[in-house]
């Protein structure tokens, strides 16, 4: 198994050929602890500029452990902690000067669950965004449109902005969740199995989103179902007990993966 | 009961002459077991009945005023429950405005602040400060709390607000010694901070993690998180937490008795000494006679419907969140 | 491959943005969560502090051999004060713990979903709030007056029903958390649910029910209230049949603690000192009790 950093370069190579993305998020010899357990291995990693990437692997292989250090959530639990570099635009937020606060509202985040907070439709997508700006009314109300109807969500909630968001279904509550983090307008957007509570048509609402929401986002989505895998990223990363064991576009990585243990995952063989 | 006539048919099989059969002793065990449950009914029923009762002849005599009037005059015999009630009531609040204060920045060091090795044994000291007896405080209070409040409070405060219009009549106290209504209240506050605190903490704790972590997830600092999104999560169960702090403060006797100085006359100052419907009946009920005693098992008739109403809002709000 | 724009991403926002209000607003509420934890911890220990002080100068041998002096007497002890509490509390346990863990089993094993239960569970933890004065109002009306004299009888009622609902309350808690598949086990087998309760659920929730009675008795070892117009206090051994005042230690430090006697302040020291120790360690050892039972 193979540690070493992923060649860029050959992977660029894979790409059409106006497709000259740039790297917005770059993983450097990540090193993940929980207490004494040892839950990344010298992860290295590029995650592209509008472009879905998506994280796979068995359970416990550290997939959304790694998703987490990306917005440093982890730091919420003193047991745990990272080493190494992570770049946001060459910038690396790993460093204990960065403003996490900052941070959280830069890299968005959509976990497993819905989480609507207990506020109206309305202030569910306009707290986040007053953390950060104070707009006039008018401007708010637009920007939360906006947020709403880029989540697919506005049709079905205009007529009760004012209720509580913890009325909606599940599925419009993850959404609600999607309009709130896409209204802070952040670099990358981070989904943690975000549709592992939903039912299918939930569930196909939510991945059709996330599809849409590539021509403004950076994405990262760590998923067990390797469907949904092939279905909405364009590149891939299969990990395996803490290391990245590959990493590629989607197509590659599902047609022709290099690595025996790669194809043993697709093929269901294990996991 | 299906399961009871089977272990009937098998019990009668078995041992014909047994004399209580299995079902018999099940109906008298059930029997023994509602008694006692409808004991406890019976037992509130019963203060309830023996307040009212006991203090009839102070309502008859002096109908709604008793309410509302000043006077506790024992050579003849005019009682009205105002002070007392005054009292109870701005003790509670004072403890409350303190305590609820002191009780939620305690839950949120203990769920959201605090590693792991301090907040076992800080919620070990919250509880043993629950367990403390009233009498303690009381003591604590009087001899260790009552002259440092009267120097480096009272005596400035009063100094400061003397013939002040509006301040000086609600913090000017003419014998500055410590003991008064705003005394008891502190120490009722901390008195009824492990409550509020322990049951806080419970709800803040009871929220699921992922909510947490997506309020920080949108880049909330601590107190964003607390004040938008875990307290009105929480909602009412904390406003329950603080109305059975509020219940224990309203009937809070021994500690009271010792710090609020039992004048039976109301001043308009909090700084003054006052007293409580508690803290009347502890001095006065064991030489009241006729209807002096009538007059405060009054007092306690309308404490006990004062913190019935408490009470039982509180338990309503604490248990619809438990159910959710 | 995808309908990525070619175009380099908008330049994001400069960093920075965080306003320092909220910093502040953050600040404010993590300074004072932990200055008022602080706060707390202090006053346990300037309790404790206080009481091992006064409290430990004023122990001697008197304390536990010699009787509560009267006013003006020289020296004298808590022995008849203590032995009262004693009898009392114990009384008092010895009368809630059948009524109470009966109760609980009603609210739980033959109540469950029952309208009843559900209001008298509810009244419960109402009387387990309930200003323990108006208990000795009660328990006065109900046995002094009618009998005519103050009894350690009377006390011990009071502190009974102070501890009941602490009692019924655990109990309940605690039978809840037997697993219903051991119930159905033993009914499988034919017993009623007297004889499961008995033999199965009791013995699983035993620990947890231990703990509640605990608590109950730390609960009613310190109440001073309830037995000012119940057992009163006196500064003599009390009757055997309990009949009259019955010394108790609540009451006496109560009464001591501002006399104008010297001694008596000493003793009052001492007593709240043997009080609250006593107190405290019940309390540790139920709070231990109960941890062992949840790891189990």
């Amino acid at each position: 198994m193979s540690a070493s950093p992923i060649r860029t370069q050959s992977i660029i190579g894979h790409m059409d050929a106006d497709d000259r993305a740039r790297v917005r998020l770059a993983v450097k010899d990540l090193n993940f602890y929980y207490n004494t357990f040892h839950g990344l291995k010298n992860v290295n990693l590029n995650f592209y500029d509008r472009q879905v990437t998506a994280l796979i692997g068995p359970s416990g292989c550290g997939k959304s452990t790694l998703l987490r250090t990306f917005n440093r959530i982890y730091s919420l639990y003193p047991e745990q902690r990272a080493e190494g570099q992570i770049l946001l635009d060459g910038r690396n937020i790993l460093d204990p000067s960065i403003d996490l606060n900052e941070l959280r509202s830069r890299i968005g985040m959509v976990f497993q669950k819905p989480t609507p907070f207990p506020m109206s439709i309305y202030d569910n997508v306009a707290f986040g965004l007053r953390l950060i700006e104070r707009l006039p009314k008018a401007d708010m109300d637009e920007r939360v449109e906006s947020a709403l109807r880029r989540s697919a969500l506005w049709d079905e909630v205009k007529d009760k902005l004012k209720q509580s968001g913890m009325g909606l279904s599940g599925g419009q509550q993850q959404r609600l969740c999607i309009a709130r983090t896409i209204a802070q307008k952040p670099e990358v957007i981070l989904f943690d199995e975000p549709t592992s509570a939903l039912d299918p048509i939930s569930t196909g609402k939510i991945e059709e989103l996330i599809e849409q929401l590539r021509g403004e986002f950076t994405i990262a989505i760590v998923t067990h179902n390797m469907q949904q895998a092939a279905r909405i990223s364009q590149f891939t990363t299969f990990m395996y007990l803490g290391e990245v064991v590959e990493f590629g576009p989607t197509e590659r990585i599902f047609m022709t993966p290099e690595k025996k243990r790669t194809q043993d995952y697709i093929t269901g063989r294990f996991g | 009961m299906a399961a009871g006539s089977e272990a009937l048919s098998y019990a009668d099989r078995k041992s014909g002459s047994q004399v209580i059969s299995l079902t018999g002793r099940n109906a008298i065990f059930r029997a023994l077991c509602l008694s006692s449950a409808i004991l406890v009914l019976a037992v509130l029923a019963g203060i309830l009945i023996a307040m009212f009762i006991g203090g009839w002849p102070a309502f008859r005599e002096f109908g709604l005023g008793f309410f509302t009037g000043s006077a506790w005059d024992t050579q003849n015999d005019q009682y009205g429950a105002w002070p007392a009630i005054a009292g109870t009531l701005s003790t509670a609040v004072i403890a409350l405005i303190i305590g609820v204060p002191l009780s939620l920045g305690i839950a949120v060091f203990l769920t959201q602040l605090a590693p792991g090795w301090v907040r076992t044994p800080v919620a070990t000291a919250v509880e043993l400060l629950a367990a403390v007896p009233s009498i303690i405080y009381g003591m604590w209070g009087l001899f260790v709390f009552v002259p440092l409040f009267a120097r480096f409070f009272q005596v400035p405060v009063s100094n400061l607000t003397e013939g002040l219009p509006i301040v000086g009549t609600i913090l000017y106290s003419r014998s500055p010694t410590g003991l008064g209504v705003a005394t008891a209240g502190i120490i009722l506050a901390f008195m009824i901070v492990p409550f509020i605190a322990s049951i806080a903490r419970d709800m803040l704790a009871q929220i699921p993690t992922v909510l947490r972590e997506s309020a920080y997830g949108i880049g909330c600092t601590t107190w964003e998180v607390v004040r938008y999104v875990l307290l009105p999560q929480a909602g009412v169960s904390i406003i329950g937490a603080i109305m059975l702090g509020l219940g224990r403060a309203l009937g809070e006797t021994m500690a009271v008795t010792f710090v609020i100085g039992n004048a039976n006359r109301l001043s308009s100052s909090i700084l003054d000494p006052g007293s409580t419907i508690a803290s009347r009946i502890a001095n006065e009920f064991n030489e009241a006679l006729g209807l002096q005693m009538s007059a405060l098992i009054a007092t306690g008739c309308i404490l006990f419907l004062v913190t019935f109403v408490v009470l039982v809002v509180a338990r309503l709000l604490v248990a619809r969140m438990k159910a959710l | 491959m995808n309908a990525a724009s070619p175009l380099p991403a908008d330049t994001p926002p400069a960093w920075g943005r965080v306003r320092a209000s909220r910093r502040i607003a953050d600040r404010i509420l993590k300074v004072s969560a932990t200055l008022f934890s602080l706060i707390s911890v202090v006053v346990l220990f300037w309790i404790l502090g206080m009481l091992l002080v006064q409290g430990g100068t004023s122990l001697s041998l008197d304390v536990f051999t010699k009787i509560t002096p009267g006013p003006g007497s020289e020296g004298g002890g808590l022995v008849n004060a203590i032995a009262g509490s004693l009898v009392l509390t114990l009384l008092g346990i010895a009368v809630a713990t059948p009524v109470g863990v009966l109760a609980g089993t009603y609210l739980v094993e033959y109540g469950r979903g029952s309208i009843l239960a559900a209001v008298i569970g509810f009244l419960n933890d109402v009387l387990l709030s309930a200003p323990s004065i108006l208990i000795g109002l009660f328990v006065y009306t109900l046995v002094v007056q009618p009998m005519g004299t103050y009894s350690g009888w009377a006390g011990a009622i009071a502190l009974a029903i102070i501890a009941l609902p602490v009692i019924v309350r655990t109990t309940a808690d605690m039978l809840g958390l037997v697993p219903s598949t051991l119930r159905e086990a033993g009914a499988a087998l034919g017993a009623p649910t007297s004889l499961v309760t008995q033999r199965v659920t009791w013995r699983a929730a035993k620990a947890g029910i231990v703990t509640g009675i605990l608590l109950a008795l730390a609960r009613i070892a310190g109440e001073t209230a309830p037995l000012l117009f119940t057992a009163l206090n006196n500064n003599f051994w009390f009757s055997p049949s309990l009949m009259g005042g019955v010394s108790n230690l609540p009451v006496t430090i109560f009464q001591f603690a501002s006399a104008p006697y010297e001694n008596w302040r000493q003793l009052a020291w001492a007593g709240a000192l043997i009080i609250t120790v006593t107190i405290l360690l019940i309390s540790i050892v139920a709070r231990y009790a109960l941890r062992k039972d949840i790891v189990r």
